[in-house]
């Protein structure tokens, strides 16, 4: 019987990476914090908050996501949004993981026959 | 304004780099008040709100590690190896050598042969934690401020051939180079922190300082020079047979002045001398000159022979 612990470390593994596309595909439309975690959660990307937070300012670092306060609201909020270069990294990253996933599917069928 | 909420931020913001601490503080309380906003909408009371919200949140110091994209390990996978490799090399030599010399010394110069094991063991394990600490210490740094050591990439080539290992490792380089620099620093710490005090308590330096205006300059400068034949050899990854004649001109260069400095009576302290009735008197001190000699002689040849064992060894290996 495989144990919980090791079930749990390879499926982390498998979703290391697709947080960075699901976030840079949220932000399309500007979003904040706490929104994007929200709205990641809903589409079946649960991401821990201490994750995600420093990983928005890394991208942002990254040139990846620019930000802009927006003080209207209630409180203030740091909104991200996708840069151009961003686009560019996701366009990779999609192709990437698209090909992950016709290998797989190659991969199965292969072992199929 | 909530006071956990205020604590855990101080908490977080005090490990994240100064210029970016604000804009952080900002984006993260208004993060953990729409947490607990959406808790408390949920039914929570607010209090159960806030503290499941920082708990979730985790341990402030890794929240800021993660701000600031630094590391939570003391050495990482970059130079574990290394760091693990030079430390066990100079772990199994160097604390035993001090032992046993620390041991020897007690026993005959400081005639003190009952508490000589103990000061021995005790050296040795001061020695084991002082090469620990500092190894770990300069390793913990390089890997904090990213410094490329510019390590050789590993490829095939370095695996040890079996029986056959490769002839000049890191480590080895290494170790040789700690022992130099621990001889170089014993010729200062002899004349100022001598372990021997005369009769009023003055430190008595363990060499005649007057070699200081005539051979320790000498000596030093031929360690030095082994320093660089060293890091040559290092470069060079194996024993030619210039490295053989340089290393052999060097270790006479050592060996002849110190064993003529021994046969002439001229290396020791003559106060040091005085100070010991057994090296003064009879023949105390023609025994342990002899003994030095053949220490040093044997020393020398042993080193001559395995530079010249090593060189054919790679000559061959190179011719096949």
């Amino acid at each position: 019987m495989i144990s919980e612990e090791v079930l749990r470390t390879h499926l982390q593994e498998l979703r290391r990476g697709t947080v960075v596309v699901a976030s840079l595909l949220a932000l399309r439309q500007p979003g904040y914090g706490y929104a994007l975690l929200q709205r990641l959660a809903g589409h079946g990307f649960p991401v821990d908050a201490n994750t995600l937070y420093p990983l928005l300012r890394r991208l942002e670092e990254q040139g990846l996501l620019t930000s802009e306060w927006n003080t209207e609201e209630s409180r203030p909020r740091k909104f991200y949004r996708t840069s151009a270069d961003g686009e560019t990294v996701l366009a990779r990253l999609l192709d990437d993981l698209a090909a992950v996933q016709t290998s797989v599917t190659g991969l199965i069928e292969g072992a199929d026959r | 304004m909530n006071t956990l909420t205020d604590r855990y931020l101080a908490a977080t913001l005090r490990a994240v780099p100064a210029p970016r601490r604000e804009e952080i503080a900002t984006e993260l309380r208004a993060a953990i008040e729409d947490m607990i906003d959406d808790r408390v909408g949920g039914g929570q009371d607010s209090a159960t709100a806030e503290r499941e919200v920082l708990t979730e949140l985790g341990h402030p110091e890794r929240l800021a590690a993660r701000y600031a994209d630094r590391r939570l390990q003391l050495i990482g996978p970059t130079y574990y190896l290394v760091w693990q490799q030079v430390l066990r090399r100079l772990l199994t030599t160097i604390p035993g050598a001090v032992g046993v010399i620390v041991g020897v010394v007690q026993a005959t110069v400081g005639d003190n042969p009952g508490g000589a094991i103990g000061s021995g063991i005790s050296v040795a394990f001061q020695t084991a934690v002082q090469i620990t600490f500092w190894v770990t210490l300069s390793f913990a740094i390089l890997e904090r401020t990213n410094t490329s050591l510019t390590l050789p990439e590993w490829d095939v080539d370095k695996l040890p051939e079996t029986p056959v290992e490769r002839d000049i490792r890191l480590p080895d380089t290494c170790a040789s180079v700690a022992m130099v620099l621990l001889t170089l620093a014993f010729l200062p710490w002899q004349h100022f922190r001598s372990w021997v005090r005369d009769t009023d308590g003055q430190r008595i330096p363990l060499l005649d300082p007057a070699l200081w205006t005539s051979w320790l300059p000498v000596l030093a400068a031929v360690l030095l020079a082994g320093l660089v034949l060293e890091v040559v050899k290092y470069r060079t990854g194996r024993w030619t047979w210039p490295l053989v004649a340089v290393n052999a001109l060097l270790d006479l260069a050592f060996a002849v002045p110190l064993i003529w400095l021994v046969l002439t009576d001229r290396l020791l302290n003559p106060d040091l001398v005085d100070r010991f009735g057994w090296l003064r008197d009879g023949n105390g001190l023609g025994v342990a000159s002899r003994v030095t000699v053949v220490v040093v002689a044997a020393i020398t040849l042993w080193d001559f022979v395995e530079s010249v064992v090593k060189a054919r060894r790679s000559a061959t290996r190179v011719d096949a």
